[in-house]
């Protein structure tokens, strides 16, 4: 596949994955605003913070679409980035946060959690955001590919050691 | 010999000409993400992302040590162990250092060595490393600086440069270093302002801990409302004090990773100061206020100040005895209203006026140093400057509130 | 000394061994500290003053600076100079050689300059002034023995000498 190609593709998919994004940071808004929360299956939407999630999925999904014209510029694509950087923040902080949730034992309990309660915290549902996560690290992907043919004059940050002169 | 301003500039070009050479130079991704994080387009979803993720790491982060451990050592263990063990019970220096001897948590029972310690250690100094550790890592990243620009716009309508954010930020963690840092701003009438706004407007990191202990569906309104004060008492401010706020070039420097050894060593500066300063005005302010309660006084003196408590504020006379503990320290304050019976919104009223109402005594000194710094005058100017607002400020933001609970018809 | 943000704190970290609040934004150092190191022997005194883009003070911290500058008569400058802004560095640079001050000059943030592809000759540089110039990396350390080393190399160039060297004013 050449280069052209995987940029097309690359273009498809995040203008696809934008449009989610941005979907799910509009129904954030609402609910948020009108204090209530959903559930389905393994998804939930709700929580603390639950309205500023949502402007913040609102505005990476925004990035996302405006990102994917001339996709291959770097300057362009930086929104892109940008975006799902964004959206690691949202994941990231709740990730860890569950993590440090399922250390310490309930209010009543022990000072650690049984095992039971420890696993019972990783389970289902999650916020939309814990969905969005693997498919946005497609960004890595494409970074490289833009990077890689003006790496070449670029002197390798390994042989930045200081010599004089 | 010295050289007129326009040789020197001639000889620095014809240097440079001859040793520097510019490589063909191609921007890369991290140029363009400097780029987009100051654009305030693309830089304010951003900047709303990275606070999010500030309240986010703060909250699980001081959650997970107050609430999972802290909370259940103080309350479970180290309480029932220091009223059984303690000599004297009911006489006064078992109040003084343990408390009230019925308490069954370490927020009621208000002695030296249980709520002292349990709010110094037990909530504050989680919230402050917390704090410290994310705002260290956001200042070595370079980010810091962006969000200075972004909000440049904003505070120039009360002729204050972007850089002022820096002192702002800085007083999330701690009010004194904060205003130390206002030295950085160019005019006296900016750094006057900017201390004083800051001094008694901005919480500070133990504070913020202890709201996210008591009140933490809340601390986001008593945030802005604080926030909203900072601005137009410093709008007022900018009209009513002569001299200039002149504009300032930022400089705005790179994206880098920030280093682990760099990270950790700053970290352990600024929580090395909270242990020596904190902890002994913790331990210190509770002291103090349950010898005041002993002998009296402060039952002599929240009768006093009654009407204007209950009157003007809206809160009960007790509140008296946190409102002296906050000369010392703010968490402090906190942590004791939390025990007096009152409703939620008189709760949010009266840490509201624990912000307000005077800085702490680490801060006032730092703010009487500063105008130390402008000679004797300055001292006078920085004193009476800061007690006048001061006083402005409670009694007219401070009343607001109570204003905006009776129009909600919530009291 | 140097221009406010380029890594005199760290510089002055490396060299004292001290901890010095260091910050990635300009105006960290409002105030001056002493630290000590150990040069051939002896203690010597170093002191950490608050960046400034000239002699002439605009704010506070910059008037730390100067006054510093101007009790300590028979110091050795190190003047710090970010690399991707030689120019402005050498401002202050060359005020402080036109005062008589002997100097070194640290070329800080060698490895910023070599991604933005700056190449500053250094031994041009040296010649050119009269004084030890020494690329640094301060963050990481790379430089600062050979700045250690050098520090007696130092010593108050004639400005006239410069001027000459470089070929005029005009």
């Amino acid at each position: 596949m050449n280069k052209e190609t995987k940029f097309i593709i690359g273009r498809v998919y995040f203008t696809v994955f934008g449009l989610i994004v941005l979907g799910i940071g509009i129904i954030e808004i609402l609910l948020g605003l009108t204090g209530r929360s959903f559930e389905y299956g393994i998804i939930e939407i709700s929580g603390e913070f639950l309205l500023w999630r949502g402007v913040i999925l609102f505005s990476a999904g925004a990035f996302y679409l405006s990102g994917v014209k001339n996709f291959s510029d770097i300057r362009q694509y930086a929104k892109i980035v940008m975006a799902s950087v964004m959206v690691w923040i949202i994941a990231g902080m709740q990730i860890f946060g569950m993590i440090l949730e399922s250390i310490p034992g309930g209010e009543e309990g022990g000072w650690f959690n049984t095992l039971e309660g420890f696993l019972a915290t990783y389970s289902p549902p999650y916020i939309p955001s814990l969905f969005l996560l693997p498919f946005s690290l497609v960004v890595f992907y494409y970074i490289k590919l833009i990077e890689e043919p003006r790496g070449e004059d670029k002197n390798k940050r390994g042989n930045s050691s200081v010599n004089r002169g | 010999m010295k050289l007129a301003i326009d040789e020197r500039w001639n000889l620095i070009d014809k240097i440079a000409k001859q040793v520097v050479k510019y490589g063909t130079y191609r921007s890369t991704l991290k140029d363009a993400i400097e780029e987009i994080t100051v654009k305030p387009l693309t830089g304010i979803p951003i900047a709303i992302a990275v606070l999010y993720g500030f309240w986010a790491f703060f909250g699980a982060f001081a959650g997970f040590f107050t609430d999972g451990f802290f909370v259940k050592f103080f309350d479970n263990h180290w309480l029932p162990w220091l009223q059984g063990v303690f000599p004297g019970k009911g006489g006064w220096l078992y109040y003084i250092l343990v408390g009230d001897p019925t308490a069954s948590n370490c927020f009621e029972a208000f002695g030296a060595l249980t709520s002292g310690l349990f709010v110094a250690i037990g909530v504050v100094l989680p919230a402050i490393i917390a704090f410290y550790l994310f705002l260290t890592i956001l200042e070595d990243s370079g980010y810091l600086p962006r969000l200075a620009v972004l909000i440049d716009t904003v505070l120039h309508k009360i002729g204050l440069h972007g850089f002022a954010i820096v002192p702002m930020i800085l007083s999330l963690g701690c009010n004194v270093p904060a205003v130390a840092a206002t030295r950085a701003l160019e005019t006296k009438k900016q750094r006057f302002m900017m201390a004083v706004l800051l001094a008694i407007f901005i919480p500070c990191g133990a504070q913020l801990g202890i709201m996210l202990e008591i009140i933490p569906q809340y601390v986001g309104f008593v945030m802005i409302y604080l926030f909203a004060g900072f601005f137009i008492f410093g709008f007022i401010l900018n009209k009513l004090i002569p001299g200039k706020s002149p504009e300032i070039l930022l400089d705005v420097p790179p994206y880098q990773m920030p280093i682990g050894r760099n990270v950790r060593g700053k970290l352990w500066i600024r929580v090395k100061g909270f242990f020596t300063v904190a902890i002994p005005f913790v331990l210190l302010g509770v002291i103090i206020v349950n010898i005041m309660y002993l002998t009296g006084f402060l039952g002599w003196l929240a009768n006093v100040l009654e009407p204007v408590l209950c009157g003007w504020f809206g809160v009960p006379k007790e509140t008296v005895g946190p409102l002296i503990a906050a000369f010392l320290r703010k968490d402090l304050a906190v942590a004791q209203l939390s025990t007096i019976n009152m409703t939620i919104y008189q709760l949010v009223t009266s840490v509201i006026l624990v912000s307000l109402y005077f800085p702490c005594v680490a801060t006032f000194a730092m703010l009487i140093r500063e105008g130390k710094e402008e000679g004797w005058r300055g001292v006078l100017q920085y004193l009476f400057g800061s007690l006048a607002t001061l006083t402005a400020v409670v009694f007219l933001w401070g009343g607001l509130i109570h204003l905006v609970w009776i129009i909600l018809g919530v009291v | 000394m140097g221009d406010p943000n380029v890594g005199k704190s760290v510089v002055f970290n490396r060299l004292t061994g001290a901890k010095v609040m260091e910050s990635n934004y300009p105006g960290t150092t409002v105030d001056y500290t002493r630290g000590y190191m150990r040069l051939d022997g002896k203690d010597v005194e170093i002191i950490d003053v608050p960046g400034t883009f000239s002699l002439e003070p605009k704010d506070k911290a910059e008037e730390v600076a100067v006054k510093m500058l101007r009790e300590n008569r028979d110091s050795i400058i190190i003047c710090v100079i970010d690399s991707t802004k030689l120019e402005r560095g050498l401002y202050l640079a060359l005020e402080i050689i036109e005062e008589g001050y002997p100097i070194i000059i640290a070329l800080n943030m060698w490895d910023i300059a070599k991604d933005k592809s700056i190449q500053i000759d250094v031994k041009k540089l040296e010649k050119v002034l009269g004084v030890p110039v020494v690329p640094t990396i301060a963050v990481s350390g790379e430089g600062i023995k050979e700045l250690v080393s050098r520090i007696k190399e130092a010593s108050p160039p004639d400005i006239k000498r410069v001027v000459e060297r470089a070929g005029g004013v005009k």
